[in-house]
């Protein structure tokens, strides 16, 4: 997943922060980022603080029924500070008025020389990090349930909403957690291409060499666990996929990895789809050179033969069709029977020779059939 | 080939060769004017048979021919749906790009997917042998490109499968 669309650091972000760390004097900045999903930041520093920056971000919460109802979660406060360990991140408490999370950044901790883009990448993953900690405490505590807790927890489906009007569903069963994605398109030729890929996913997942990875279903009708959810959740028009996710896909760094790859599930689907639409269109494009080309190649090699310099001008297709014409050598034959010499000897015309003395002169003339192309 | 691909091919092309004795024919209605009949059909007496060639169900050709012009309509093989957009696609496309063909018809008839439409000025300008090695030839590409579309677009969705469950192992 090195695609740039799934980089966990925010482009815009890293961009401001560097030119922010990177300034020579102290800049004065209050600017306002707004990225895809109604995320917000706001990054500001002044010239009375030239090495501090405030970042505040708002985001959507991913469930709002799981998250707590105000203020930042130990595990998430711990993550964000785990993204420099040298200070140069602190969380303010409270968050600044209409954002979730605000941030100090001391610029001076942070070193002037090439770690500097690595440490402010990391820093720009503040939001990932913020998400995945939500999908992390909720798989963690949907985890660790012992059997007796099992029957106590209701098996209601928790939806997630990571992108806008494209949610998604968690639930907990006795040995495994379930996520379910519906899955729509706007078009009709994305859905089936999407639809053979999800085919190809079932194919793949069940094969021996993938046992270890998360088995993984599609069904156009909704599964049975979704039962009473809402019916604006459950149309779609591709079906739904799910992954059975047991405590092994879970255990240790593969947590991080697998909250990723939920939350981007949407993503990597339509990114897959809009590369393999630009792949046909390439093939199309491809092929119909193709065909041009043997319209091309049916002129034959006997006007080549007969006069290999003599070749049409134009564009490329309209050159390539005048190449198919009938053979010029035809015409000539035909021109020159007039002048047989059954018709020079049975007729007698008064100055018939000094015609043909002239005829002969000017079908020597060989006209310029290539015209310029106009611009 | 597989020898009924070769027995539509040729059968096609045999009607072609015999359907293809076109001339110049002013229309009989409107003074000056000197269009294709086939596509008109303003005087019966100039319109022929038209002839229906199919491999199957899914598969045929209709050929109707006029005094001056030569219709040929070919619906293509869609086994499945992803046959039938990939179909559906390509052949749009080739339609759009009309023009660097000159024989193909920019909208195919109702009920086939494409459609070609030779004049007896076409006739007069290109070789008619090589015209219609050029539309067999057509046909049989167009076949084998949309089987190796779908067999690229299936490979590449289960490379992309075996990617993103790489990534849990």
């Amino acid at each position: 997943m090195a695609m740039a669309c799934f980089d966990r650091a925010s482009p815009a972000l890293k961009k401001t922060l560097l030119e922010l760390h990177s300034a020579e004097k102290p800049v004065e900045i209050d600017q306002h980022i707004h990225e895809f999903n109604a995320v917000r930041y706001h990054i500001q520093s002044s010239d009375s603080e030239p090495f501090l920056a405030h970042l505040s971000i708002s985001t959507p919460l991913l469930s709002e029924e799981f998250s707590r109802s105000h203020g930042l979660s130990f595990d998430a406060a711990q993550m964000i500070r785990d993204i420099h360990t040298d200070d140069a991140i602190e969380i303010v408490e409270p968050a600044k008025e209409g954002y979730q999370l605000t941030l100090r950044i001391h610029l001076s901790k942070i070193p002037r020389r090439k770690e500097s883009v690595k440490i402010i990448a990391q820093i720009s993953t503040v939001l990932a990090v913020l998400l995945s900690s939500q999908l992390k405490e909720m798989l963690r505590t949907m985890n660790f349930t012992s059997k007796e807790q099992v029957h106590a927890v209701m098996h209601k489906p928790i939806r997630l909403v990571y992108q806008q009007r494209e949610p998604f569903f968690v639930i907990r069963q006795p040995t495994k957690i379930t996520a379910v994605f519906p899955m729509r398109f706007k078009e009709d030729s994305d859905v089936i291409i999407a639809t053979a890929f999800f085919q190809e996913l079932m194919d793949v997942g069940s094969r021996e060499g993938w046992a270890k990875a998360p088995p993984c279903t599609w069904s156009p009708i909704p599964p049975p666990e979704l039962r009473g959810e809402l019916l604006e959740d459950l149309s779609t028009n591709c079906g739904f996929v799910s992954f059975d996710i047991t405590a092994r896909h879970i255990k240790g760094k593969k947590l991080d990895k697998m909250v990723w790859s939920l939350l981007n599930f949407h993503a990597f689907v339509k990114h897959h789809v809009k590369c393999t639409r630009g792949f046909i269109q390439r093939r199309m494009r491809k092929r119909l050179d193709n065909l041009i080309e043997i319209l091309r190649n049916k002129g034959g090699p006997e006007e080549e033969e007969d006069e290999p310099n003599n070749e049409p001008g134009g564009c490329g297709c309209m050159r390539s069709l005048a190449g198919t014409s009938r053979s010029k050598a035809t015409l000539e034959r035909r021109r020159r029977s007039l002048f047989s010499n059954k018709i020079r000897y049975s007729i007698k015309v008064r100055g018939w020779v000094r015609f043909r003395h002239r005829l002969s002169k000017i079908s020597k003339f060989s006209p310029r059939l290539r015209y310029p192309k106009l611009d | 080939m597989a020898s009924t691909l070769r027995l539509y091919s040729t059968c096609i092309r045999n009607t072609l060769e015999a359907a293809m004795c076109l001339q110049n024919f002013p229309c009989q209605e409107v003074e000056r004017h000197n269009k294709p009949e086939v596509e008109l059909k303003t005087s019966p007496e100039l319109i022929l048979n038209p002839v229906l060639i199919c491999r199957n169900e899914a598969e045929k050709c209709l050929i109707e021919t006029s005094i001056n012009s030569l219709r040929i309509s070919l619906k293509v093989k869609q086994a499945d749906e992803l046959e039938n957009i990939l179909t559906k696609k390509f052949l749009r496309f080739l339609s759009m790009r009309a023009e660097a063909f000159q024989v193909l018809r920019r909208k195919p008839v109702p009920g086939y997917d494409i459609s070609f439409l030779i004049t007896n000025y076409h006739c007069e300008d290109m070789q008619k042998g090589k015209l219609i090695d050029f539309i067999i030839q057509f046909m049989e590409d167009i076949d084998k490109e949309i089987s190796e579309l779908k067999m690229s677009v299936n490979t590449r969705g289960r490379l992309v499968a075996a990617e993103f469950l790489k990534q849990f192992i």
